[in-house]
Formats: structure tokens, C-alpha cells, sequence
């Protein structure tokens, strides 16, 4: 991909204020985070009736409860009750055929619904005025999304064709998963950015990430960038002499097979996706990785990593390829942390103004881009409120 | 001693004891607390058993493996972590433990 090709994105210097400033993040969680599809489980979490999971999401302070109801359909909650908002669900995932709150004991059915409350006739409302609060929640390639605000556009929609090459990623049959997380001090923009280029491969990993650099590559040049609105999308450029150790190639080897067997090893291998605003999937069929970073605050996240697969471990030599693809992905991520928490640490000094981003950085110009757009956008929205009506929002607040 | 490990991997019988490990995360740990040379010892006795080893147990079903059978399968999941400091990491090993700690393991398709 020539630079000339990716002019319309700009090549000015970024400002490094939204890396570390708490006020710039505030306006991220309602400018980014309240409205965009979030990425936050896979259909396998959910197989039967009653099948439960809970999300924190800690950026917009919110507990969800996602479940499977009588009818089939996923759907999410607020993890609240209606009743004086006590969390309802403590458990990270289960299965129930109602959930009663801990407090007073209302209780809801999988669809949301109030089911019974004790002495319920001496209160003042209507049970079907009393549900769970409901979030959106649609799902593409197995992988659910909900959405904290309004959408403005189905999943599907806002994807646009990425949702097809979604559909065409190995988690879109997956039936189980391996998963790994870690905190670190940094920001989500930071974290993030560390994962849309390969610039950094040769340094950071010149062992574990040889792959996918080579003599033709020395900086591992993606093969290939796209982006459709706020997403992209990046194809792997993989040395094509990369001499595997012994134990290395008979663990991918076999991963491979099983990939090809259960038919998830498709066009994509070599492709991920960026979906925004804060989750990537790979398509590589011996490690099909998603990684979603989850801000905290403006200097904390959380890297969720799962490795999907397809079946249920049904013989040793996939059992093994399991966990030695998750073992070695698991190398590769723990190599990134410590460079980006040493990155967050020099921009919480305020040392610098600007940061630069080249030419394999294109991705990483394109979330600031894309994010600077939608604050600017709520920052206007907010001056744009008449002092009538602030005063309103402050009546009712 | 002997019935250890099934036939053919008598080998790797003075390993049992401290590689034969249930749970994805227990085996990471024990990779990075080992002693070099004892995680030297292991990967080079068991490295080239790996393959004879799933081929053998990939003749039984998985859920119903025997003592003996159990024993090598954990070994074998072992090695999958021990190898990466053997064949791909070598002297940067020990940064790596530290920034490796970090990364909890929560769930594996053969328990974590």
C-alpha cells in the first residue's frame, strides 16, 4: 500500500492530550463508548435456556446481564432492579429460569420481565412497567455486541463488509475458547495502538514474532490496509522462509489440521479487523485470536484475549495444539505490556505535545481520527446546548 | 515405577513428579519457577517423545484416559509451555517470566 494512498488520513503530528488527559477521556465515554457497538461475548458462552453471563463495563460504570431466554434469543439488561437498583446477579455466568433480586426479592424472568415482587399490590406502578432495563444487543460472526445508547445503524449496517469477512473468521464457529487477560497502567488509545502496527515487531518481539518479519520485510509492512468507516482492517505479510523450531512446527502442523479438518481454516488467515471503537479478531486458524481493551480510566485498561475454537477437545494431539497455541500467543502479548506502560509513563509527564505516527501507523492515525471527529462532535453537541435548557438538565439532575 | 507411564515412555518417569501437571495455569507457573536447568532437562527428554506420545494417546478417548495415560497427556501440556523458553525465548527467559505474570490465564479447553 503506498503512502499516497493513505494521504486522506492526514500526516500531521497527533496531540498527546487524549493519551493521558482525564477530562478528554470523560468526553470518550460518552462521545465513543455510549455510542458504539461493544463487543462483549460469544453465542457459545450462552448454549440453553437460561444461559447467563455478566459484563462490567467499567467505562460507563454499568453491570450487564446477557441471557438466553425460553424463546432462544440473547438478550441484554442493565443488571439492576427496578425495584431501588440493587445488582441483581453476582455470578460471572450460570444458567437460571429466573433471577431474584438479593434485597427484597423481585424477581425477573429471562426476558426481562417482572415475574413477582413480594406485597407488590401496595406499590404504585404496574409490574410491566417494572422490567429490566434493556440494552441493544446484536451478534455477527457468533460474537456479541451490545450498544449503551441509541444506534444510529443495526451491527450489520454499521459493519457494513466487514460483518461478511466477520462471518467468515473462525469465532463464527466457535464453540468454546481459551481466554487470558492482564490490567495494565495505559491508556486504551495506547494499548490498542500498540496492536495495529508492526513497526515495533523486530524490537519488541525478535524471537516470538520472527514470523512476521523477514529480509524482503524488515519491519513487517502489513500487506494490505482497509478501513470502512470508524473500522479497518490489516493483512499480515508472513515470511515466506520462516524456519519453525521442531516443537514449534509439529504444535502449528497440527493446529492446522484440525483447522482444515473442521473447516474454520477460510480466506482470512492472514487478515484481522480493528472494529471500533476497542476490539481486534484474527483470522489465523492455528491461533483465531480477538483482543478487546477495556478502559478503566484514563491511564488504566484491560486486555481481554480469548483463542475460539470449534469443538470440544476430542483426542490428545488437539488438546495439545490448544494449549500450545494459547501458551505462545499468551508470549507474544506478555512482550507488548511493559513497552506501552513505559509509553503511558513518559505522556503522563506532559513532556510532550505531539506524538508521530508513519506510514505503517495508518491504523493507528485512523482510531485517533476517527475518535477525535466524534468528541469534536459531542463537544459541539454540548456548547450547542441554549443556557434554557441547561438549566433544565440541571433542574433534573 | 513402571506403571508411571505407559509402555514406550519409561524415559520421562524421572520427570513425573514434577511436570506431570493438571491445569493450564499451574503449567505456566511451573515453566517460569523451575530451575533452568531442571526446565533444560525436561524439554530435552520430552521433545522428541512429543509426537510418539500423542499418537499414542490420541488412541484413546480423552475423557478416559488411564492414571498412566493422564500422566503423559499433562506432561505433553506441560511441554507446550516449556518449549517456548526452550526453543524460542532462550536467554530472555528471565525478563519474560516478569512480563508473562501478568497475563492470567482464565479459561482453556483443558481446564485452567
Amino acid at each position: 500500500m503506498s503512502d499516497d494512498s493513505l494521504a486522506w488520513l492526514g500526516t500531521d503530528p497527533i496531540p498527546a492530550a487524549p493519551y493521558h488527559d482525564p477530562l478528554w477521556f470523560g468526553l470518550e465515554r460518552e462521545a465513543v463508548f455510549r455510542r458504539s457497538w461493544l463487543q462483549i461475548g460469544h453465542v457459545c458462552e450462552l448454549p440453553d435456556s437460561g444461559s447467563f453471563i455478566r459484563r462490567e463495563i467499567e467505562v460507563l460504570d454499568a453491570s450487564l446481564l446477557i441471557v438466553r431466554g425460553r424463546d432462544g434469543e440473547i438478550r441484554a439488561f442493565h443488571n439492576v432492579c427496578t425495584h431501588r437498583g440493587t445488582q441483581l446477579v453476582a455470578e460471572e455466568s450460570g444458567k437460571r429460569s429466573n433471577f431474584s433480586c438479593p434485597y427484597h426479592r423481585w424477581s425477573f424472568g429471562t426476558d426481562g420481565a417482572l415475574l413477582a415482587a413480594p406485597d407488590f399490590d401496595r406499590f404504585f406502578v404496574d409490574k410491566a412497567d417494572c422490567a429490566l432495563p434493556r440494552v441493544a444487543l446484536d451478534i455477527c460472526g457468533g460474537l456479541i455486541f451490545v450498544h449503551l445508547g441509541t444506534p444510529e445503524k443495526s451491527l450489520r449496517d454499521d459493519l457494513g463488509p466487514y460483518a461478511t469477512m466477520l462471518d467468515g473468521f473462525p469465532a463464527a464457529q466457535a464453540t468454546t475458547f481459551s481466554e487470558y487477560v492482564y490490567d495494565i497502567d495505559a491508556n486504551w488509545k495506547l494499548t490498542y495502538d500498540n496492536f495495529q502496527e508492526n513497526y515495533h515487531l523486530r524490537f519488541i518481539h525478535p524471537r516470538s514474532g520472527a514470523p512476521a518479519v523477514g529480509e524482503d520485510n524488515p519491519f513487517g509492512y502489513p500487506a494490505k490496509m482497509g478501513f470502512h468507516g470508524p473500522h479497518r482492517t490489516q493483512t499480515i505479510w508472513t515470511n515466506p522462509d520462516p524456519a519453525p523450531k521442531p516443537v514449534q512446527a509439529q504444535s502449528f502442523g497440527r493446529a492446522a489440521r484440525f483447522a482444515m479438518a473442521d473447516g474454520t481454516a477460510g480466506l482470512h488467515s492472514r487478515d484481522y479487523l480493528a472494529l471500533f471503537p476497542n476490539f481486534f479478531i484474527l483470522g489465523s486458524p492455528a491461533q483465531p485470536f480477538s483482543h478487546t481493551v477495556w478502559p478503566i480510566d484514563a491511564h488504566r485498561s484491560r486486555g481481554v484475549i480469548r483463542l475460539y475454537w470449534k469443538g470440544e477437545d476430542d483426542c490428545a494431539s488437539r488438546r495439545y495444539a490448544r494449549e500450545y497455541a494459547m501458551a505462545s500467543a499468551r508470549d507474544i502479548h506478555a512482550e507488548d505490556r511493559d513497552v506501552i506502560e513505559a509509553g503511558q509513563r513518559g505522556l503522563n509527564s506532559g513532556a510532550l505535545k505531539h506524538i508521530h505516527f508513519q506510514a505503517q501507523e495508518a491504523l493507528c492515525r485512523h482510531l485517533f481520527n476517527i475518535v477525535y471527529e466524534r468528541v469534536s462532535a459531542y463537544r459541539a453537541e454540548l456548547a450547542a446546548i441554549t443556557p434554557p435548557a441547561l438549566a433544565l438538565a440541571e433542574a433534573q439532575a | 515405577m513402571s506403571t508411571l507411564l505407559p509402555a514406550g515412555f519409561a524415559a520421562l518417569t524421572p520427570f513425573t513428579d514434577c511436570w506431570a501437571i493438571s491445569g493450564s495455569i499451574a503449567r505456566a507457573a511451573r515453566r517460569g519457577d523451575a530451575h533452568p536447568t531442571d526446565r533444560a532437562a525436561f524439554f530435552a527428554a520430552a521433545a522428541p517423545l512429543l509426537d510418539a506420545a500423542l499418537t499414542h494417546l490420541d488412541t484413546c478417548p480423552i475423557n478416559a484416559l488411564s492414571p498412566a495415560d493422564q500422566r503423559l497427556m499433562d506432561m505433553m501440556l506441560t511441554l507446550a509451555h516449556v518449549s517456548l523458553t526452550e526453543e524460542i525465548l532462550g536467554d530472555q527467559e528471565p525478563a519474560h517470566y516478569r512480563q508473562r505474570r501478568a497475563m492470567h490465564i482464565t479459561r482453556t479447553p483443558a481446564g485452567a
